[in-house]
């Protein structure tokens, strides 16, 4: 459900107010017409923040506060004011008290958002239930680096994607594009000058718009001081100069959790059938066990029980397709899945090599692999 | 102290329409039966206690409640039922206006506190005020709109 919020008001109007400005998040709302019923509702619900009105009937907010600041267990729940009262001599005693932050009636919705935002991790509904995006879903990339090389050479590396570049020279022109459109990642060069590339991080990062935003940083490769830099602030990864752009579309791809299943499991002929590439390598093993379970589990259910695994592309058995081919033999005979090996001549010759693999049975082709299967049951008895 | 009580009632009202209902106020002339015209109207109003006492009335007509109340809370006219609604949206703006007001006396060394909000609703009734009190009306419009302010003070010396 996300963070509970709890808004301490004697105005309904008030708090309908406040219910309002957050419903676009993932939050739970709570509400409290005095100090009294706030203090029942903290001890009950514990919520992350308090927004609480200072005037109210029974117990008004300042009381409430040092009630709440006396018990160890809630003494540490972010309290934001909310009140018609700025005189100076408030505001002084108000903060005294213990609040975070500090806001005036009339408020704007949007300010209330971006104060709380500031405290608490907010994430927009959609964005809590969104489901993840593809490797192959349209993404759009925000480039901010003030050389026009890597901008070309990201772009051109993003060719065979669907992903689209927008490349800015400066940190003030990226701000006002995050305004009109948001990207899925932002890579941000730390050598643009005056330290532009750490303080747009950290604007975008004050911005509860930016904030969940991964934000990959450029560096070239020996300039670790600021690299170092990048990672205590909470740079999302560092992408080294000269770009490696497979190391970047790995790296976007965790930062943004793309799902790269499809380009290795797929259904056909009433089969599921995991096919790893000729470039099979750490990376791609990673993607694949990632998905295994997951995979193999979804079309049991679905009531396919026979498993393909083609390996005719690999061109050497090493440790990491060994150990690959092991967990998937395992997860078949765990869920009762029968399961073809087709590998290439290297392949099938080095497995003869290995004891955990000399028993290996290949076949040579997807129509062998059918013919084999076909005599196996669809489902799982 | 509070020569410039105008000037300060003004702030207040613009800034608490403005921000809460994004509604432009422009200064309007009174005109007779404003606020006594016949037509139901609601008063939220709002006292503060201190050196300078008083209270704040913000008279709309009640259509014109409604409108402001549903624009506060984001709902349609006909989601706004009853009397409930529209008197605690018009007491929480005449708060945010004698809030403002407040904040302003305590800056200038004139502490007060405020009453809780109340509400009055009628279709042909003035505020009276006792004599020694001070009493001032301020009449906005908004989209050919009325809203009438009306501010009673006076000087408390025993504070």
């Amino acid at each position: 459900m996300g963070p509970k919020i709890l808004t301490v008001d004697d105005s309904k109007t008030i708090r309908m107010i406040v219910a309002r400005a957050f419903k676009p998040f993932a939050c739970e709302i709570l509400e409290a017409a005095d100090g009294v019923e706030g203090l029942s509702i903290i001890k009950r619900e514990k919520p992350d923040i308090i927004i609480l009105d200072f005037t109210m009937p029974v117990m008004d907010g300042a009381e409430m506060l040092t009630k709440l600041k006396s018990e160890p267990e809630f003494r540490n729940i972010p309290v934001v004011m909310l009140t018609a009262e700025s005189g100076r001599e408030n505001v002084l005693r108000i903060a005294k008290l213990g609040v975070r932050d500090y806001l005036i009636k009339p408020f704007k919705e949007e300010i209330i958002i971006e104060r709380v935002g500031r405290i608490i991790d907010l994430k927009a509904k959609n964005e809590a239930v969104h489901k993840a995006k593809r490797y192959d879903d349209p993404l759009h990339i925000l480039v901010v680096d003030d050389k026009p090389v890597i901008l070309e050479q990201v772009e051109a590396g993003f060719a065979d994607t669907r992903w689209s570049v927008q490349g800015l020279a400066q940190a003030g022109q990226a701000v006002d594009h995050c305004s009109q459109r948001l990207p899925d990642v932002i890579l941000v060069s730390l050598s643009l000058p005056e330290s532009a590339g750490f303080m747009l991080f950290q604007m975008f990062r004050a911005s509860i718009k930016t904030k969940s935003i991964p934000i990959l940083a450029l560096s070239v490769k020996t300039a670790t001081d600021e690299q170092m830099r990048a990672q205590q602030l909470g740079f999302t990864g560092i992408v080294t100069k000269p770009i490696d752009i497979e190391d970047l579309k790995t790296k976007i791809t965790r930062a943004l959790n793309l799902d790269t299943s499809y380009k290795y499991f797929q259904r056909q002929d009433n089969m599921l059938v995991l096919r790893l590439p000729a470039n099979f390598g750490p990376s791609v093993a990673n993607d694949v066990s990632a998905n295994l379970r997951s995979k193999v589990c979804e079309a049991v259910d679905a009531g396919l029980s026979r498993l393909v695994v083609d390996l005719s592309q690999v061109k050497a058995a090493d440790v990491t397709l060994i150990k690959l081919g092991l967990s998937t033999i395992q997860l078949c005979q765990e869920l009762d899945v029968h399961f073809v090996l087709i590998g290439s001549e290297a392949v099938c010759r080095e497995c003869k090599n290995y004891e955990e693999t000399k028993d290996w049975q290949f076949v040579g082709s997807f129509d062998e692999a059918l013919e084999n299967l076909n005599g196996k049951p669809l489902a799982p008895a | 102290m509070f020569q410039d009580i105008d000037d300060l009632v003004h702030l207040a009202v613009t800034e608490v329409f403005g921000t809460m209902l994004n509604m432009t106020l422009s200064r309007g002339a009174m005109a007779d039966g404003d606020h006594r015209n016949g037509k139901p109207h609601v008063a939220g109003s709002v006292g503060f206690i201190g050196k300078l006492a008083g209270v704040v009335y913000i008279h709309v007509p009640e259509p014109f409640a409604r409108q402001i109340t549903a624009q506060l809370l984001g709902l349609t006219e006909a989601e706004i039922q009853g009397h409930e609604m529209v008197n605690d949206a018009m007491g929480e703006m005449a708060n945010m206006v004698v809030g403002h007001l407040k904040s302003r006396f305590s800056d200038r060394g004139s502490p007060c506190v405020l009453t809780i909000p109340s509400v009055v609703r009628g279709c042909n009734f003035c505020i009276e005020a006792v004599s020694s009190t001070e009493g001032r009306l301020y009449a906005y419009d908004c989209d050919q709109r009325r809203i009438i302010v009306e501010l009673l003070f006076k000087t408390n010396s025993s504070h």
